[in-house]
């Protein structure tokens, strides 16, 4: 085969048809690369301009002081009770979540991990109606259309995610920090504990935010259990309880400006709280990358 | 000391066997100038350097590349002998803020021109790698054949005969033909650098830079490559990149030594026939490494 | 990538650690039960609808009729999951339809070509997106989405095609009502974080050597993308499309505020329809009884075996790019 089929300065100071063809067609795929990412982008921006659009009018200290049945309604029992049964759950679930996703990277074998995970993945895939309906034919007969049965109906949405990241953040530790660890004469539940729990800890508390940021907006188990009331509420799980995704979706669909306003209100706080947790947790990893 | 002797004794023996082959710039290492007129594929580079960044890889290095004729590029490693290289084929500008400065022309046309896209430079100028990189989502045929795909050749008897020619260059088609839809990962290492050899190849390229072909191979794929280098010195100029002294001497017909200044950029200390620096260089610091006692 | 980071099983040290290890086994089998009771549950409260109508009559018939006394005083009741099924398929296919190509585009830009200084705030901004609650989606969707897709989409949509199409006409007495397409599109706005994220994973797992190769020869970028890292990174796209699958068949609350509760099987996507999700987030306040509860169980467990079937295609796609990746 000779090399001389096409001389060099053919090829490269004359471009043929096709060659001009590829490159537009390379410069074409770029702008539809650019436009898809933002695209992808533009969403988060139009969503928050409008919800503080509507919300705005509607904002002042009263929303936040007082309840739904005063003079000026309030959102504030919402507010206590999204909270409360937040952390309800997150008390129940996260030292169980955290000891469990201990195990699954510390401990298991590698046939119990694969189970385990897998187990995991499908309680992540629990469709929040499904955990609703659970809570509400197995545990509101028993517990009562109360506090008590929302923070159960949370939990179980909750108890996956942080098993998850605490699993995925402990096998990060890199095994000479337990080596190191063991060396030294450290039992093994003290190295668990002390060392490798401790370095991958910033990890398991990210997962410990995400879960109560994902809890916080939860709807339709909430509304199948705690039901939502205007009374007020404050640690008072036996019966029902007010939170914000309830406000939101009961005044979404009324018929006065009032109540839709208060559903406005009610998801910019809603919004906002969810975002900020968000970028507090990622925060600490946007300055580790770019540095 | 013995050891220079044995390197000595050895690339005397390469100069013999030299003299015995025919080629035109093989037995001094220089071009001949009333031949170089008539042979493409002469690479010139002039006050060449390469910036990452702020960083100075490579500063100032001019040098005549000659065609049908291999060259070796060699020193210690971090002298930008790699980053020199592709800056040849503009993959350097691939790298985000990464810069080159200077002339490099083949055939006396600017790569670097605002009339030439880079692309094409790379059609023209093909490269093999360090680790062997055959696509794994592609048969063997279609690994030697993608570059036909791209350039819109895809007549079927044509690509069956390029790809068999470019196989038989690579000298794989034996080892390969009764399995050319196994996907391309399927070969031994020294295989599989063959396959990029002829995948190489096949697009018909004027010059082969090659970025230590066979560091990542074991002694005997690394000596069937070292043949196929040197019988493809025929018909192409080739640029080879190499940490391996012994390996230059055996391939090479000519070689140039770079080496490291105090702002760790990598210049070019010396360059020439391979026997000459070698056996004689003009600087203290190559014959130093040549000697084994650095690097 | 599983099982333990050291093999702890044979240290033989304090009598505290069996105790350890049993404390932290407990709190993984939660897990376990915890999954297994749910489980349970719905398979055991959905079993009575079983004794009057066959699994197989629920899954296909549209209709859902309950307590309509006959000519001989029994009442008719018929529980056919068949629209809901639609619904829920319909949006979520919508939503990947969309998502997916936008999607799997952004992410080819976050890791091909954005520079390093845009694409690390770029990704964060668009999973910050999968924060927002569901809940404050669809109040976006009725106040702001809804007239944007009306006037827009949905208008140009139903003049060009529905004529042609009559599954995308609308209803001349109230066009653009809340519809399914509406949901759906709501629901790609949902799921497009997580396909650019997990997108942008699989991309950049493909080795740059690759790339090099083919940009060695000649090719442009666009065809080193579309010939060498896609192909390579292929099985882990579908796993993340996959994956967003699974999240749009799971989403209740935005969807239900959207898809306008209509009863059967809409004759076109821009009418409304019902999801399972909405269908039981609906009716379960007024249902009473043995049987219609068992049904709105049977509605329930029929998503979750969906969701379930979803997670198991997303591990065996997800271990079969780990063994591919491995070869390579």
């Amino acid at each position: 085969m000779k090399s001389s089929a096409v001389s060099v300065r053919e090829a490269l100071l004359q471009p043929g048809t096709h060659d001009l063809r590829r490159a537009r067609t390379d410069w074409v795929m770029q702008r539809i690369f650019q436009v898809a990412a933002f695209l992808a982008v533009l969403p988060l921006f139009v969503l928050i301009f409008y919800v503080t659009l509507r919300a705005l009018p509607w904002l002042s200290p009263a929303l936040l002081t007082n309840n739904p049945l005063d003079q000026e309604p309030g959102i504030l029992n919402a507010i206590v009770g999204s909270l409360q049964m937040t952390a309800l759950a997150l008390l129940v679930t996260g030292p169980i979540g955290i000891a469990g996703g201990v195990y699954l990277s510390e401990f298991a074998s590698s046939r119990v991990a694969t189970i385990g995970e897998f187990v995991i993945d499908i309680m992540l895939g629990i469709p929040s109606i499904v955990a609703g309906i659970f809570a509400y034919l197995v545990l509101v007969p028993i517990l009562g259309f109360s506090g008590w049965a929302a923070s159960a109906a949370l939990g179980v949405l909750t108890l996956p995610i942080v098993m998850r990241t605490t699993q995925e953040v402990m096998r990060l530790v890199p095994p000479s920090i337990r080596e190191a660890s063991l060396a030294l004469g450290v039992p093994v539940w003290r190295t668990t504990l002390l060392v490798t729990l401790r370095t991958a800890l910033p990890g398991v508390l990210t997962g410990l935010v995400l879960a109560t940021s994902r809890s916080l907006g939860e709807t339709a188990p909430l509304l199948m259990t705690a039901r939502g009331t205007n009374a007020e509420n404050f640690l008072d799980f036996g019966t029902t309880m007010n939170a914000m995704p309830i406000v939101i979706y009961q005044y979404a669909g009324a018929a006065d400006e009032r109540s839709i306003g208060q559903a406005w209100a009610t998801a910019l706080v809603l919004m906002v709280i969810a975002l900020a947790l968000n970028v507090l947790v990622r925060w600490r990893t946007i300055n580790s990358r770019v540095a | 000391m013995e050891g220079d002797e044995k390197m000595l004794d050895m690339v005397r023996e390469k100069t013999k066997k030299a003299k015995v082959a025919p080629a035109s710039a093989r037995e001094t290492g220089e071009a001949q100038p009333e031949r170089a007129s008539e042979v493409s594929g002469l690479l010139s580079l002039s006050n060449v350097e390469a910036f990452y960044g702020s960083f100075r890889a490579v500063s100032n290095v001019s040098l005549e590349v000659q065609p049908r004729a291999v060259t070796a590029l060699i020193g210690p490693s971090g002298c930008g002998k790699s980053t020199l290289l592709r800056t040849i084929n503009r993959m350097h500008e691939t790298i985000p803020g990464a810069t080159v400065k200077g002339s490099i022309a083949l055939d006396g046309i600017d790569l670097y021109g605002s009339d030439v896209d880079a692309v094409r430079v790379r059609r023209v100028i093909g490269m093999v790698f360090q680790k062997p990189n055959p696509f794994p989502t592609m048969t063997i045929y279609e690994n030697v054949a993608a570059g036909l795909r791209l350039l819109g050749r895809t007549a079927k008897s044509e690509m069956d005969g390029v790809v068999e020619a470019s196989l038989r260059r690579a000298a794989l088609w034996d080892e390969v033909k009764e399995k050319l839809k196994q996907p391309g990962t399927s070969l031994s290492g020294g295989q599989q650098q063959r396959l990029c050899i002829a995948r190489a190849v096949a697009v018909q390229p004027r010059v082969l830079l090659m970025d230590e072909p066979c560091s990542a191979l074991d002694p005997v794929a690394t000596l069937k490559i070292e043949e196929l280098i040197r019988e493809l010195a025929a018909e192409y100029t080739i640029v080879i990149v190499t940490h391996n002294m012994q390996q230059a001497s055996r391939v090479s017909d000519s070689t140039a030594f770079f080496s490291m200044n105090e702002d760790r950029a990598g210049y070019l200390v010396e360059s020439g026939a391979t026997t000459t620096i070698f056996t004689s260089p003009k600087e203290a610091l190559t014959e130093s490494y040549v000697a084994g006692r650095f690097g | 990538m599983s099982g333990a980071a050291l093999d702890f099983r044979r240290q033989r040290s304090a009598s505290s650690d069996p105790l350890f290890r049993r404390i932290l086994a407990a709190g993984a089998a939660v897990a376990g039960i915890l999954l297994l009771v749910v489980t349970g549950y719905l398979f055991a409260y959905s079993a009575p609808l079983w004794s009057i109508q066959s699994p197989i009559s629920f899954l296909t018939t549209p209709a859902w009729v309950t307590g309509i006394e006959q000519a001989d005083g029994s009442v008719l009741e018929v529980y056919g999951a068949a629209s809901a099924l639609f619904g829920t398929a319909a949006t979520s296919i919508i939503a990947v339809l969309f998502a997916a190509p936008i999607g799997i585009l952004g992410a080819i830009y976050l890791v091909e070509f954005a520079p390093r200084a845009l694409a690390v705030p770029l990704a964060f901004l668009v999973e910050l997106i999968a924060a927002i609650p569901s809940v404050v989606f669809g109040l976006w969707a009725l106040g702001d989405l809804s007239n944007r897709l009306r006037d827009s989409i949905e208008w140009w949509v139903a003049s060009s095609f529905g004529q042609i199409f009559p599954w995308l006409s609308e209803d001349p007495t109230s066009p653009a009502s809340d519809s399914i397409f509406r949901a759906g599109f709501l629901l790609a706005i949902m799921i497009l974080p997580m396909i650019v994220a997990v997108s942008r994973e699989f991309l950049r797992s493909v080795p740059i050597s690759l790339r090099e190769g083919y940009i060695g020869m000649g090719a442009t970028r666009w065809e080193a993308i579309r010939d060498v890292v896609i192909p390579t990174a292929r099985i882990g796209l579908i796993g993340a499309v996959l994956l967003a699958l699974g999240r749009a068949l799971g989403e209740t609350i935005a969807v239900t505020m959207v898809i306008g509760n209509a009863e059967g099987i809409p004759s076109s996507l821009l009418l409304p329809g019902q999801t399972i999700a909405s269908k039981i987030a609906n009716n379960i306040g007024e249902t009473s009884g043995e049987i219609p509860l068992a049904s709105m169980t049977a509605l329930a467990l029929a998503l979750f075996l969906l969701s379930f079937l979803i997670s198991l295609a997303v591990r065996i796609s997800l271990r079969r790019f780990s063994r591919v990746r491995a070869v390579s």
